[in-house]
């Protein structure tokens, strides 16, 4: 099934009512607003514009937006087809001597897949927006492994639920509505009504307000009070630092109370938030990690890791099984290399790169890089390509992947979802990369180059 | 050779028992992706003379495309970074892409190591139905082999409350709704009832009777439900089961309940090397092995496949998650858990078998025992539950450790003997494979179990998936460097080296069923599921579905 015929497809099946009085309406649309990835928005279109949304939260209804998007295909500065965009890029990173390709929000696994490829056959380094926000709880997860579930566990088993310096309110504002505490479960009757609430204040970090119970941490105290409650869950005590005696240790007194109700509940759950930027310490993510591991002794208990919306969790999932590495895979060698401490921000900074391929949605790239990127010859593909603010030398502006692009996309916890796109766009993301990659293979050199690079 | 070329193999000897040939010296003729009769005398001809010929290998238990795979690929960056595997040099400009190995390979060098070895259908025995796309999208990245999956059903609370209903025809029509909604090719059991109870905070189910939430629903219950199903619905593989109480001693107690409690029905019992230790929880480990294999041998409804361990590192992943608790606890490893929304669970811990720790010497022994005392190799697939018991790259020493008696031996005197006492193989047992044997328990065998008729064999009409082997008295070089691998008439492997790398077809069912059920379905997601109803199924798949019946 070619792409735009995907898009007329899916759009059908998701429509209940069809054409009516000059609008469509399209339903079931998976929402990338935020990592929850809601999947029962209503999206009213009207000429050709996005006119109207259903069940969708401010933040989804800044995603949206009209669903209007720029539709520039430029070559240094002048327009061109896609056929010479892609030419253009093409000669570029072939000839680039250490080429970048970076995995922005707001692309589908598709365009990720297609991506990935073209990393492995340029030798470049490949790298995403998850090395500037989620990776100590990657890095901590592949020391410690971790204990998680999808979201519907914690909608139908949990009942006592932590939100760990996080106010879904304002960050993932449906996860109350959706996830817990407020949905009747399967196991939890009454909603709300059988769920405690736990709001723990890290620093300025604060949980939500509405909460049965509170604890604050001051932000430095983070991962003595994780570790104080762990401790507390196997039955050990941490060595007491040095503390005049005249003062109590109440931070450890509020640790035990914590571990006391969550080793007390049936299905505990401790919710946190990795973006949008790396609020823990390596040693603090570690802390919530093995918590909640310890927790699966008494009871049992998940740990949900919430992220920023664009299907970032997809960039780690295909990066992980196309080249065994979530994040900062280096194919300068041919075969991967997993750099997470470098990561393509630190490398570029340092002038490693001559070119970089920038894929996805501009605005999304981490303020530092895209500064470093005004340095190195610019390819940006994705919805407002031509809006980026590093000076790409050739733009291609692609629809955004779930509003004028099909496909899939992964939500937080791993669970995939099918994308509705609801409009026309212009060429898909997943298209211009096939094109991009078509157009390599017209330059021998490089289809050789990773080749040669392993020899 | 094109897809659609023709290829005449001349002089090899061709392993085919499913049609009956054991050796026989003939050519053997290629058209259009398909084995035929005959061709012109002028087509392309493959020089076969001295040279072994069976068809590809057919991998029936896997773990190579799930959600639950791919936490165990994050997991282990480093088995990752020692195993580094450039893009194959293909031929014609075809573009192949680098990875990595370990014990569980990225997916394109997954595809292109089943192919190095010969195999060229695979499938993944554990998918979560609400992650499907997830698995399709890794298989469409797994190149050359012809590839599906089975559907998790057995800890599923939508089929535990039909059970408990007592409605066990809407119990089938939900799993033959599900498996077309998945693409999945089979219904996989994982510990039944013992996932639900591990979610609601239980360790363990209690037998066979155990209560699993309702009276009505126990493992008996549900192994009974869905074997029905699976033979009701014509499916082409039976019901694929992986029984209670995984790696503990006593088990095959266990497991000879669950056999027995399905008499008469036909079932798959997978890994079953995990699942026939002797002994008692509390007074040690011996094998079981013999009395196990010897319910097997007698009923000719039974199949399984060994799940044999290896020594060396591994991954243990399953939907089995009490099983990786109970492994974490008792390791200190690293552990990976994560529980599936109304289907099942998930666990992952990354483990060593050493020859020299006295239960990994007495697992490695019951799985050779298992192998050793089967009568019937077409009801006894070669598997190590691949990451589980070791790699399928390991795949060609075990194939030596039951063609070689002598290498056998000599392998069995490094291992600890602590568990040993009593078994079988201690004892001595003299029996050697033959090639015929080997072909029958990696590719013949398979095939037949999972109805797949156009494979595991050679004859007109078959798939033209065929393995060409140089005879070495080393079986294991023999069998890790097949000479020439064609996949659907395509040459992927010529002299030892990946040459082409066509995309695999997808292999998944569509039974019928009672359409009115989805509407109970539906409310049962709005009520408690986070995805759509709208959103679960994954829609048409690019290859058609392999026939029911």
């Amino acid at each position: 099934m070619s792409e735009s015929e995907s898009v007329v497809e899916r759009a059908r099946d998701g429509e209940s009512n069809g054409e009516s009085n000059g609008q469509r309406r399209v339903e079931h649309v998976t929402c990338l607003g935020c990592g929850l990835a809601c999947d029962d928005i209503t999206v009213v279109v009207r000429s050709a514009r996005i006119a109207a949304l259903e069940r969708a939260c401010p933040l989804g209804a800044r995603w949206f937006g009209d669903g209007a998007v720029p539709r520039a295909i430029r070559v240094a500065g002048r327009d061109a087809s896609i056929e010479e965009a892609s030419g253009a890029a093409a000669r570029i990173v072939a000839s680039a001597e250490r080429p970048l390709v970076y995995l922005a929000a707001d692309l589908s696994c598709e365009a990720q897949r297609e991506a990935a490829g073209l990393a492995s056959r340029l030798g470049a380094m490949l790298d995403s927006v998850s090395s500037a926000t989620v990776l100590p709880f990657v890095l901590a997860a592949q020391r410690r492994g971790r204990a998680t579930a999808t979201f519907g566990e914690i909608r139908n088993r949990g009942d006592v639920i932590v939100f760990w310096g996080v106010d879904p309110a304002e960050r993932y504002p449906r996860f109350e509505e959706r996830v817990a505490p407020e949905p009747e479960g399967m196991y939890v009757v009454g909603g709300r009504g059988g769920r405690t609430v736990i709001a723990v204040d890290v620093g300025d970090a604060r949980g939500p307000a509405r909460a049965d119970r509170r604890m604050q941490v001051a932000a430095a105290d983070e991962e003595r009070a994780l570790a104080l409650a762990r401790a507390a869950v196997v039955g050990r005590a941490v060595a007491s630092e040095a503390r005049g005696a005249e003062q109590p240790d109440t931070l450890a007194a509020d640790a035990a109370t914590l571990a006391d109700t969550l080793a007390g509940a049936r299905y505990a759950v401790i919710v946190h938030d990795a973006e949008p930027h790396p609020a823990r310490t390596d040693d603090a993510a570690e802390g919530l990690l093995t918590l909640a591991q310890a927790l699966n002794g008494p009871t049992r208990c998940a740990l949900i890791t919430l992220r920023a919306g664009g299907n970032r969790s997809g960039a780690e999932a295909v990066l992980t099984w196309r080249t065994g590495f979530p994040l900062a895979v280096d194919f300068a060698r041919g075969a991967p290399r997993y750099r997470p401490l470098e990561g393509a921000s630190r490398l570029l900074e340092r002038g490693e790169f001559d070119a970089a391929l920038i894929l996805g949605m501009p605005r999304s790239v981490p303020g530092a890089m895209a500064r470093s990127l005004g340095r190195v010859r610019c390819i940006a593909v994705g919805p407002r390509a031509s809006e980026n603010a590093f000076g790409a030398e050739v733009v291609i502006d692609t629809g955004v992947a779930g509003i004028h692009e099909g496909g899939t996309a992964v939500r937080a916890d791993d669970v995939p979802l099918p994308l509705r796109p609801s409009l026309e766009g212009p060429a898909s993301a997943t298209q211009v990369l096939r094109e991009l990659a078509r157009a390599l293979s017209a330059l021998e050199p490089v289809a050789t180059r990773a080749a040669d690079a392993a020899r | 050779m094109s897809a659609a070329g023709q290829l005449r193999i001349v002089g090899g000897a061709i392993h085919d028992p499913a049609n009956g040939v054991d050796g026989e010296v003939r050519d053997l003729c290629i058209r259009d992706g398909k084995i035929v009769a005959e061709l012109p005398d002028d087509a392309p001809r493959l020089n076969a003379r001295g040279m072994v010929v069976m068809p590809g290998g057919v991998d029936i238990h896997s773990h190579v495309a799930s959600t639950s795979v791919n936490q165990g690929r994050l997991l282990q960056p480093e088995e990752h970074e020692v195993d580094p595997e450039p893009a194959p040099a293909l031929v014609e400009g075809e573009p192949s892409y680098a990875g990595t190995g370990g014990t569980i390979p990225s997916t394109f060098t997954t595809g292109y190591r089943y192919a190095g070895l010969g195999y060229t259908t695979v499938f993944d025995a554990a998918v979560a139905p609400v992650a499907a796309r997830s698995a399709h999208a890794q298989l469409d990245d797994t190149p050359i082999v012809d590839s599906g999956f089975f559907a998790l059903l057995g800890n599923d609370d939508y089929l535990l409350r039909q059970i408990a209903a007592g409605e066990r025809e809407r119990a089938r029509d939900y799993a033959a709704w599900l498996l077309g909604a998945a693409g999945a090719y089979a219904i996989k059991v994982v510990n039944p009832g013992g996932v639900a109870l591990w979610k609601g905070g239980a360790r363990d189910v209690n037998g066979l009777d155990a209560p699993v939430g309702s009276a009505a629903v126990t493992p008996r219950a549900i192994l009974e439900t869905l074997a029905d199903a699976a033979n009701a619905l014509a499916l082409p593989h039976a019901v694929h089961i992986h029984c209670n109480n995984l790696g503990v001693p006593g088990n095959s107690a266990t497991t000879l309940e669950s056999m027995r409690a399905l008499s008469g029905r036909r079932a798959h019992f997978t890994h079953l090397q995990f699942h026939s230790y002797g002994g008692a929880r509390d007074a040690g480990w011996r094998s079981g092995a013999a009395e196990v294999i010897a319910y097997v041998n007698a009923n000719a409804e039974v199949s399984c496949d060994v799940g044999q361990v290896m020594f060396g590192p591994a991954t243990t992943v399953t939907a089995d998650a009490p099983v990786e608790y109970l492994l974490h606890a008792s390791t200190g490893r690293r552990w990976l858990n994560m529980d599936i929304e109304m289907e099942t669970g998930c666990g992952v811990v990354p483990y060593v078998y050493k020859e020299t720790a006295a239960v990994a010497a007495l697992q490695w022994v019951v799985g050779l025992e298992l192998f050793l005392l089967a009568s019937d190799p077409w009801r006894t697939v070669l598997s190590t539950d691949h990451p589980n018991g070791g790699s399928f790259m390991s795949y060609p020493r075990l194939i030596r450790l039951l063609m070689d008696r002598t290498y056998r031996d000599e392998q069995l005197a490094r291992v600890n003997p602590h568990l040993l006492a009593g078994s079988a193989l201690a004892d001595g047992l003299a029996r050697e494979y033959t090639l015929n044997e080997i072909a029958i328990v990696t590719r013949a065998g398979p095939a037949r179990l999972l109805g797949l008729r156009d494979k595991g064999h050679l004859g007109a009409g078959a798939d033209a998936d065929v393995t060409l082997y140089s005879r070495d008295a080393d079986t294991e070089r023999m069998f890790a460097t097949p000479r020439y691998v064609i996949k659907g008439g395509t040459l992927v492997v010529e002299e030892g080296q990946l040459r082409r790398a066509p995309a695999g077809r997808r292999l998944h069912v569509r039974p019928g069923y009672d359409a009115a059920i989805t509407r109970g379905i539906e409310r049962w997601f709005d009520r408690f599921g986070t995805v759509r109803f709208a959103n679960y199924a994954v829609g048409a798949l690019g290859d058609p579905p392999v026939p029911c019946g």
